[in-house]
């Protein structure tokens, strides 16, 4: 059998597989088992310990549970509210402030936290109410919440960005600074998008009936600040040479341990726990992907699946912009049944090197493939964004949550044609500050 | 079998939350003591790939491994269980034949002595083992859940049976 057509049959029994509804992690797991026995011999299962630990212990993916200890951390406090209130008390004479207080508020929140539905639920159960209470419509208010949240995997620190870099080789830092521009476009675009149809629908945009004194703008900073010193300073010690994306991580996760404590007296052990356990819950399940990809990988390669699929591509008399188009339809497919991290683990490895024979910089595909993501957030059937938010507004139902985050998608592939005919926007930020 | 998975889970989060105070400390003794770390990347690692698979039972129990579930929602009740039973009848063969050969790896390492090629030259069964015996959990786990399910004990998926998509 020829190893393209076993990877058509490595693709038909993983789809049946994960439609199951078994864990993605064992789903991957068993196909990668089931094809090392049928073609390498049942000695291959002696493979398995030592393939799956051995691709675990890698200083690297520590940095993935720190990162997650950080974000459950400050999600299990009340930073996500005062954070949302403090933004719309100093921008409240702004026109429209609500909006940009509430797309805002998700922008820094998720990049404190990295966490999509975290953002949604901590901003949105305060946004989304006052939203809807000055006159702004449901779909509007339920749709920017749940784009905002998508944010958090573009803006750094980003699992979703630390799990490519692990998959594709590339540099974590190089990834991070890759996605703050992006970042900042495309909460630019959410930001004029939500002006735009509320003024068009005429919707009043300055509240005049509230006017808050400087005391009641400046109350909250003392609570905010340190968290996003801490973000700065992570992001920091990344680029200044001081640390690695792991320890970095770690100090952060400790810091935003301690600040919680201190400043949103999180100290009962029944909520400490609620963080650790989260953070295990969340941390163990990406692990043991990692892990089982890990062995998919390896069986792939070892079949030559991926090989093969990449000279096939590269033997393609076609333009490389239809190669990445071809690319990101097939990832928006894959993003409206799966979560990023499954997707990014089980295809880097066949797509880094047919974008790397195409020209592209794995870098600047690593913030196209991120925001490719983001849109499968807020996707049907499973955009777990749109859960959320209609588990916190139970009143407004999916399809008009759906209507309402349409317009936000198209942003995002808006996002994604800018940015690759200015590829610099994603480029020029590592090239300057990392050489 | 649930209060073990819970046991376990308490002990991977304690393993998280000592890797967090490790890593400080190594920061802390690298960039201010001036001094080179010896032993804690080695044990930060392991002690994460350890928290993976001995906190896997519990994150089983508690519904945090993320599945696809679009197809068994589209499923009447009945239908929806068998299919939960096949997907993970799958998932139990793939860790059964995972921990049978973990067991031999992790012995060869326990009779031999063998340690890491740091200057802190860790007894590699000590992480090692955390394999075998995260998967016996994980063995156990997955069967009680069939079983639970298998008996009407408890939804399939944990999706109430009027759940649709």
């Amino acid at each position: 059998m020829s190893p393209l057509a076993i990877g058509l049959l490595i693709f038909a029994v993983t789809t049946l597989l994960l439609a199951t509804g078994l864990p993605i992690a064992f789903g991957l797991g068993a196909v990668a088992l089931l094809f090392m026995i049928v073609f390498d011999g049942w000695n291959s299962v002696h493979f398995v310990p030592e393939t799956v630990f051995a691709g675990l212990s890698d200083f690297t993916l520590v940095s993935l549970p720190m990162f997650i200890i950080m974000g459950a951390a400050v999600a299990s406090s009340r930073a996500g509210s005062d954070l949302y209130e403090a933004l719309a008390r100093w921008l409240h004479k702004v026109p429209g402030s609500l909006v940009i207080s509430n797309i805002g508020a998700c922008a820094l929140f998720s990049a404190l936290t990295g966490s999509s539905p975290a953002t949604c639920a901590a901003i949105g159960k305060m946004g989304i109410p006052e939203m809807r209470r000055r006159g702004y419509d449901a779909d509007l208010a339920t749709g920017a919440i749940a784009a905002g949240g998508t944010l958090g995997i573009l803006i750094p620190p980003s699992v979703t960005m630390i799990l490519y870099g692990i998959a594709s080789e590339t540099s974590i830092g190089r990834l991070f600074l890759a996605g703050v521009i992006p970042g900042l476009l495309l909460t630019g675009l959410f930001m004029a998008w939500a002006l735009f149809i509320s003024w068009k629908r005429g919707t009043r945009l300055i509240d005049e009936d509230r006017i808050y004194s400087m005391k009641e703008k400046l109350e909250l900073l003392p609570k905010l600040l340190p968290f996003i010193a801490v973000i700065v300073g992570v992001v920091y010690a990344l680029y200044g040479g001081i640390a690695t994306p792991s320890e970095a991580a770690g100090v952060g996760a400790a810091l935003c341990l301690v600040m919680v404590v201190v400043i949103y007296r999180v100290w009962r052990p029944a909520d400490l726990w609620a963080i650790l356990r989260d953070g295990l819950r969340e941390s163990g399940m990406l692990l043991l992907i990692i892990g089982t990809s890990i062995l998919f990988g390896y069986m792939m390669s070892s079949l030559q699946v991926t090989q093969s699929v990449a000279t096939a591509i590269g033997e393609l008399q076609v333009n490389r912009w239809i190669i990445l188009a071809a690319i990101n339809l097939m990832l928006l497919v894959a993003g409206c049944f799966l979560p990023p991290a499954a997707i990014i683990l089980m295809t880097t490895p066949i797509l880094m090197p047919v974008i790397n024979a195409a020209g592209f910089d794995p870098i600047w595909f690593g913030v196209i493939l991120t925001i490719n993501m983001e849109l499968g957030l807020i996707t049907p059937p499973v955009g777990l964004n749109l859960f959320v938010i209609n588990g916190i507004t139970p009143d407004v139902n999916l399809p008009t949550i759906l209507k309402g985050a349409f317009p936000f998608m198209l942003c995002m592939v808006l996002a994604i044609v800018i940015l690759c005919v200015f590829p610099g926007l994603a480029t020029w930020l590592p090239q300057v500050l990392m050489g | 079998m649930q209060a073990l998975s819970r046991a376990f889970g308490v002990f991977a989060a304690g393993l998280i939350l000592l890797s967090v105070g490790v890593i400080c400390q190594m920061v802390f003794v690298r960039a201010v003591l001036g001094q080179s770390s010896i032993w804690q990347t080695e044990f930060v690692t392991f002690s994460l790939v350890a928290a993976t698979f001995v906190g896997a039972p519990y994150i089983l129990l508690t519904r945090g491994h993320v599945a696809v579930d679009v197809l068994p929602l589209m499923l009447a009740t009945a239908a929806r269980r068998r299919m939960y039973l096949i997907g993970h009848a799958i998932a139990l063969v793939f860790c059964a034949f995972f921990l049978y050969a973990a067991v031999p790896w992790w012995y060869d390492t326990w009779v031999s002595g063998q340690t890491t090629s740091s200057i802190w030259r860790a007894r590699v069964w000590i992480p090692y083992l955390s394999v075998p015996v995260g998967l016996s959990l994980l063995c156990l786990q997955l069967l009680a859940e069939m079983v639970m399910v298998a008996t009407h004990r408890t939804d399939p998926y944990g999706l109430s049976p009027e759940a649709r998509l």
